[in-house]
């Protein structure tokens, strides 16, 4: 059992870098796309020779798949490029990242961490009282938040609650370090905008399986046996009830980083949103490539562990996939 | 159909009458800014819904941008829907190599996010060879388009390679294969028939992923920034909704209400469905 568990997440591992292999191949071809030379976007003026070398310094004399390899090469050992300036290099994109990633982090967590904790309850609660009509009400609200962008609600509430009764900062970031109350309170907008929708998707998805799960011949006998509600729900119902939620929990990692992007536009929040907002404006097309090669990465990596651990949680999908 | 379906239904259609006939109805030029009336409020006199603090008439942008935000939806569903399920139903009934490649093509593609890919894409097309010179919102809509095409044609071809999976291997597909049947027949007469029902329901849910895309896109200033769309408008009074807050309820609030409208829509295929495909 164990074995064939470890096979399959092997298995899984190597599908794995072959999607992170050819996402970011396609990215760095998207570079070729550009209706410009690149070299020229940042060099004006200057002699046909000054452009050939730095043409090569920029590897953009190389053939696609050995500039693809060097550039492969540098990001598995963290040189993620350069900003270009002027006809040279200006600034390293790592150096930048290191501050913008960690905010951007910070997004994703708090979002997610405050939906279970609203999503899991408030799942259990309308699962337990279906087909009522507080059940039928709140399903078809859950249904309209989860369809609603979370930039919506994002323009909405820094508009209410930020200016109109301001509560809190309608935009801007605080950094922990520097004031944790004023943090906390500069995090609240954004994170409820990107929360909302989830916590209706996470709710819908739970309250599903549980009732699922609450017809289930074992869950009868657990009734029958004289078990508290409580007990119920905690030993038997909740987890074969999670399974779902879990590996949703998992894809909206990468939506997440999709959606802070534009939560931190709207916020002005220093991100990576942030960062590859300013890379476009400012056409730092390397930048560019190694923000959305990294963003991939990550969605690809959280993909990939929330299916061996479902497989962990849940045995019924394993066997499933192994036949 | 209940009540809700029956209200998003009516939306949509709405909507889609307000694209069509839009430039027909007696409203103000979009895109002419009234001196005299800047910022008002809604109910104005001749600004039925307000203006913006250029002066813009919102009923008109979103009447007219109703045209623009929902062609650019429409093209990129239609053009790579119908991809999509070329390659997905094709693949999938070839089984194989080919099927395994296309498989992971696909999942290459689906692991950027999308408004991620969306971003990149249209941020690369959509670069005029020379600084000075700014990409006419005519060809942004085109390239916004080309961009979003591109992600709608993995997500619609997973479903319909899904699809024809379960399908293939059902009783009258074999019999057609054994009675010498031409591939190309039974995929036309048989697979694609059957799977179209799950590509519509998929569809409808793709509009709203595109409207929210060209929304997004607009935010992050790669949208039709100078022209006439819903993203448009947002991105217009993003910065300043502090002073004329109305001018942002009224496109965001057009643009949910479509979204919700159109997955519902969607939603509601899917059940009706699954009622068929139970009673089988």
């Amino acid at each position: 059992m164990l074995k064939s568990t470890v096979v399959a997440a092997l298995r899984r591992l190597l599908q794995a870098s072959l999607v992170v292999i050819g996402a970011t191949f396609l990215l760095s071809l998207l570079l070729r796309l550009l209706p410009v030379g690149l070299e020229d976007l940042y060099v004006v003026g200057v002699n046909d020779a000054d452009r050939a070398a730095f043409a090569r310094e920029l590897r953009l004399d190389r053939d696609p798949i050995t500039y693809y390899l060097l550039w492969l090469w540098d990001f598995v050992r963290g040189d993620l490029g350069w900003y270009v300036q002027g006809g040279g290099l200006s600034e390293p994109v790592s150096g930048r990242l290191a501050d913008a990633l960690p905010v951007s982090l910070q997004l994703v967590f708090y979002s997610q961490a405050v939906s279970l904790l609203v999503a899991v309850p408030l799942g259990i609660f309308t699962a337990l009282r279906v087909g009522r009509r507080s059940d039928r009400v709140l399903s078809y609200g859950l249904f309209t938040a989860s369809s609603i962008p979370n930039f919506v609600f994002g323009l909405l509430m820094a508009s209410f609650f930020g200016v109109t009764l301001a509560w809190f900062p309608p935009l801007g970031y605080v950094a922990p370090s520097e004031n944790l109350g004023e943090h906390v309170r500069s995090m609240v907008l954004p994170v409820a905008a990107l929360s909302i929708p989830l916590i209706a998707t996470y709710t819908r998805l739970l309250r599903t399986d549980v009732i699922a799960t609450l017809r289930e011949d074992y869950v009868t006998m657990a009734v029958s046996k004289g078990l508290s509600t409580r007990r119920i729900l905690f030993s038997h119902v909740l987890r074969p009830s999670s399974v779902t939620l879990f590996t949703s929990f998992a894809l909206n990692m990468g939506a997440l980083i999709g959606g802070t992007i534009v939560i931190e536009q709207v916020f002005t929040i220093p991100g990576i949103g942030q960062e590859i907002g300013l890379a476009i404006f400012s056409r730092q097309f390397f930048a560019l490539q190694s923000y959305v090669a990294l963003i991939a990465v990550g969605f690809i990596v959280f993909n990939m562990v929330a299916d061996v651990v479902v497989g962990f949680v849940d045995p019924r999908t394993r066997e499933r996939r192994s036949a | 159909m209940d009540l809700f379906t029956r209200l998003c239904a009516a939306w949509m259609s709405l909507m889609v009458l307000l694209a069509i006939v839009g430039p027909f109805l007696p409203l103000p030029d979009p895109r002419e800014a009234d001196f005299e009336a800047s910022a008002v409020g809604p109910f104005s006199p001749g600004h039925l819904l307000g203006t913006d603090s250029n002066g813009y008439d919102l009923l008109s942008n979103v009447v007219n941008g109703a045209r623009t935000s929902l062609m650019i939806a429409f093209v990129s569903v239609v053009v790579g829907g119908a991809l999509g399920a070329a390659i997905g139903i094709v693949s999938a009934y070839r089984r194989g190599r080919l099927d395994r490649f296309v498989n992971l093509l696909f999942n290459i593609v689906l692991s950027i996010p999308n408004l991620v890919l969306g971003l990149a894409l249209v941020a690369i097309l959509a670069t005029s060879s020379d600084p000075s010179v700014v990409i006419s919102p005519s060809r942004r809509v085109i390239v916004i388009m080309i961009a979003l095409t591109f992600i709608v044609v993995p997500v619609l071809g997973r479903i319909a390679r899904g699809a024809t999976l379960t399908w293939i291997n059902r009783e009258f597909v074999v019999a057609a294969r054994s009675m010498g049947m031409r591939d190309r027949h039974i995929i036309l007469r048989h697979i694609v028939p059957n799977v179209l029902p799950a590509i519509y329901s998929v569809g409808f849910l793709a509009v709203g992923v595109v409207i929210v895309a060209e929304g997004a896109l607009s935010l992050l200033g790669v949208g039709v920034v100078d022209g006439v769309s819903w993203g448009a408008m947002i991105s217009r009074v993003a910065g300043e909704f502090t002073f004329v807050p109305h001018s942002m309820y009224v496109p965001v609030t057009v643009l949910a209400l479509t979204v919700i409208a159109s997955n519902q829509l969607g939603d509601y295929l899917r059940s009706r469905l699954d009622l068929r495909e139970g009673r089988l």
